[in-house]
């Protein structure tokens, strides 16, 4: 058995290995095709298919009537849109739509790495706000769990306009020693 | 009054209101800020 799971063990090093080296090389192959939408063809054509669509159906209504207003808001938003995404340095693929990059370079953080930043910090306000939350009822065991289900709004409300700070709160915390507890306070199933 | 109060202040029906007021916001942010693919700075 031990020698089925040893080699069971190697086989999905391997595998892990294989593909944690390949897609490299993939991603660098396809970071290469893609090119700044402001010069890509496909994103031109993809304004005037658009565009064009929208002047088929505008054509269908008389001028000034409200789906006609409607069509030309319309027409003006995507024109507005695809200049806008060629003014920046977005970068499209061949299907003429842009292609976010992720992997954390400056040159395109606005994609996503502030984005993804700002969920991180919007989800720990959250967390950490319900965490303060629920240790402050806690101090008094009579009306602990009454205040989980019908919400002390005015002590929630006080968490969470302080709760901006968590990050700091967090280190504050960790280094004081309440963010965690000892070692021998962790328990373990019986070995 | 302290009954809608304490009706108000439950936890389903606080939810309620909660995610009522994200989803406006969310609503709010893409009619004034439409197509936003990136975040500008």
């Amino acid at each position: 058995m031990q020698r089925v799971l040893v080699f069971f063990m190697a086989l999905c090093l391997w595998v892990g290995v294989q593909i944690s080296t390949a897609p490299v090389a993939a991603a660098e192959f396809s970071f290469n095709a893609l090119v700044p939408c402001s010069q890509s063809e496909a994103f031109q054509s993809r304004l005037d298919t658009e565009v064009s669509g929208y002047q088929t159906r505008l054509e269908q209504y008389a001028p000034g009537s409200e789906p006609a207003k409607y069509l030309e808001g319309k027409i003006a938003s995507t024109k507005e849109r695809f200049a806008r995404y060629a003014s920046t340095n977005l970068l499209c693929g061949e299907d003429g739509l842009p292609h976010l990059i992720s992997d954390g370079r400056w040159d395109h953080a606005g994609e996503f790495l502030i984005p993804s930043l700002l969920f991180l910090y919007i989800a720990g306000w959250i967390g950490w706000v319900g965490r303060d939350y629920l240790r402050a009822i806690h101090q008094n065991a009579e009306t602990a769990y009454e205040k989980e289900i019908i919400l002390d709004v005015a002590l929630a409300t006080k968490f969470m306009l302080s709760g901006f700070l968590w990050p700091l709160a967090a280190v504050k915390e960790l280094t004081g020693g309440q963010l965690t507890v000892p070692e021998n306070e962790v328990t373990v199933s019986p070995r | 009054m302290e009954g809608f109060i304490k009706f108000i202040s439950t936890a389903p029906v606080l939810a309620t209101v909660w995610m009522g007021i994200t989803a406006a916001i969310l609503i709010e942010a893409n009619v004034l800020f439409p197509d936003q693919l990136y975040f500008p700075f």
